[in-house]
């Protein structure tokens, strides 16, 4: 398949997830309530938000990956017997 | 007897099969007309509202303004606090309803007039229009040779879409942090480092979409562009190439009678490919990647005008039209259907409730919780004592003092404070003793009622229900 086109696919649905996850999880959760490590969080609540944005994208990213690296044709995952 | 040629064994190959085409880059002529001046007038309320509702103060603050840092979101007169989620549920759930009805009615005219995408890429297309000229000195000046004078034409456009992009950026992020501030601390170089991050992560993508990608956002990033096909049938409205007027296709002589030499109305000029922003033929049918942007239709009447054909070869129409070869009245009867009259009645039911809630919105919120640690106990004069913790809300944007009384027994009274002054946004919690005399009920546990009036009578009565025991 296209390199670019599953590249784009994984990281848009991520982010897409990402965004609604943060939504949510955010909503429910204060910031200022967060422990981090044992410590509160210490980080501007904008810093906090953003953080965990990029926490959910990454999350997503990684799931979105392997769905990609499952879905892979037959022909595909056996290289050696790809041509007719 | 012939013996026929064996059959061609055409090399099949099975390495990298791509499941997309290798994209080509579209340059869309530029189109006018009563859909292109639908598009533009979308272009400017969406961005006049988008560009300029931050600057709006209203009460001496932002009048929108999400407000993440205190965790409230500020609309006009209404403030939202986390526990309002469900008002932007609701405002979702309306969203999606919205779409629904407007695609089952009238195809993607969201998409052809109202996404952002849709917008920016015009704005972003006007400009390079501006710069580079239309279509055919877009893609002369492609293929030419890089010289000064394309270096020049490509710094002015790249250089306009930046400028662009980077307002969008700042406008954003003006949405959740109060625009004057922001603006006054990019002058004085003090930024912060996310609101930086975010306006610059903002503009880029703006840059990027509306710049270079444009219709492979449809094509390959949109998920709705993948599933409103359910929410078409015979009946909704898509952008439609009459076939059975056009075909079949050809140029037309002057002075020449087409129809005697069996000749559609379709010239084949090309031009409806020409205007597509997604580069397809809509001769060739509905396709997913058709925008609705009625661009082609524009295009199309233009030159029915010219050959003197009436117009509407490509029109808004429906696959039951074509095939039957109705009218507008039939067209427009065929659209009240159930699932048109389902999705409109769900829709305002929605939007009826959602109404009623903001405007019934309480500015005091209050929690009462019986003091579990004593469940009930008796006074020094004889009376019987239960205790209660509430917990006050004052969501308004006022000094409020409230008034609490209880009720639902004979003789039943608040012991000490029952007035509380609460300041703007803020909350307090408060241990009440509510006694009764013991003749007041039978043993056991009994409604009551704690009544929260707000002084001013600017606030509803508010009112909520606990238990009171007796021993």
């Amino acid at each position: 398949m296209n390199t670019t086109q599953n590249i784009l696919s994984v990281v848009w649905t991520s982010f897409l997830v990402a965004g609604v996850a943060e939504g949510i999880f955010f909503t429910l959760i204060d910031p200022q309530l967060l422990y981090f490590l044992g410590e509160p969080v210490h980080f501007s609540t904008i810093g906090t938000y953003s953080i965990g944005f990029f926490f959910f994208w990454f999350l997503c990213l990684a799931s979105s990956m392997v769905t990609c690296f499952l879905i892979r044709t037959e022909s595909l995952s056996n290289d050696n017997q790809s041509t007719a | 007897m012939a013996i026929s040629p064996p059959p061609v064994v055409k090399p099949v190959v099975f390495a990298e099969q791509s499941l997309y085409e290798v994209h080509k880059k579209v340059y869309p002529r530029s189109v006018t007309g009563i859909y292109a001046n639908a598009r533009w007038l979308m272009v400017w309320f969406t961005q006049l509202l988008f560009y300029g509702l931050c600057w709006l103060p209203w009460h001496g603050r932002q009048a929108v303004l999400f407000d993440l840092v205190a965790r409230k979101f500020y609309v006009f007169g209404f403030v939202f606090w986390p526990q309002d989620v469900i008002y932007l549920a609701v405002l979702l759930i309306i969203s999606a309803y919205s779409l629904f009805l407007f695609t089952a009615v009238g195809g993607r005219l969201w998409c052809g007039y109202a996404c952002p995408q849709t917008v920016y890429t015009e704005i972003f297309l006007w400009i390079e229009r501006k710069i580079e000229g239309d279509r055919a000195a877009r893609i002369k000046l492609d293929a030419a040779a890089m010289s000064s004078r394309k270096v020049l034409l490509r710094a002015a456009k790249y250089g306009a879409w930046a400028l662009l992009a980077l307002w969008t950026g700042f406008t954003f992020v003006g949405y959740f942090t109060p625009i004057k501030t922001l603006w006054s601390s990019v002058f004085s170089f003090s930024l912060g480092p996310w609101e930086m991050f975010w306006i610059l992560f903002y503009g880029t993508f703006t840059y990027i979409f509306a710049g270079h990608l444009r219709e492979q956002v449809c094509k390959y990033m949109c998920p709705y562009a993948r599933f409103q096909g359910v929410m078409f049938d015979p009946d909704t409205l898509t952008i439609t190439y009459d076939e059975t007027r056009g075909e079949p296709r050809g140029a037309h002589k002057k002075g020449d009678d087409y129809k005697a030499e069996g000749k559609g109305d379709c010239v084949d000029c090309g031009i409806c490919v020409q205007v597509c922003p997604t580069g397809i033929d809509i001769r060739k049918g509905l396709q997913y990647e058709c925008i609705g942007c009625a661009a082609c239709i524009d295009a199309c009447d233009q030159v029915m005008e010219k050959m003197g054909t009436p117009k509407g070869l490509i029109r808004y129409s429906t696959e039951h039209a074509i095939a039957s070869h109705w009218g507008w009245r039939a067209i427009i009867q065929h659209i009240i259907r159930p699932r048109v009259l389902l999705y409109a009645a769900v829709l305002w039911a929605i939007i009826f409730a959602f109404i009623w809630g903001i405007a019934t919105k309480s500015t005091l919120r209050v929690d009462v919780i019986r003091d579990r640690a004593v469940l009930a106990r008796e006074v020094d004069n004889g009376m019987i004592e239960n205790i209660y913790r509430l917990h006050l809300m004052n969501v308004s944007e006022h000094t409020r003092q409230y008034q609490i009384t209880v009720r639902g027994l004979p003789g039943i009274q608040i012991i000490g404070q029952t007035v509380l002054e609460l300041p703007m946004e803020a909350d307090r919690t408060l241990m009440v003793q509510v006694q009764v005399p013991p003749e007041s009920g039978k043993k056991g546990a009994h409604e009551i009622h704690f009544d929260f009036k707000d002084v001013s009578g600017e606030t509803p009565l508010v009112s909520e229900e606990a238990k009171f025991f007796l021993p």
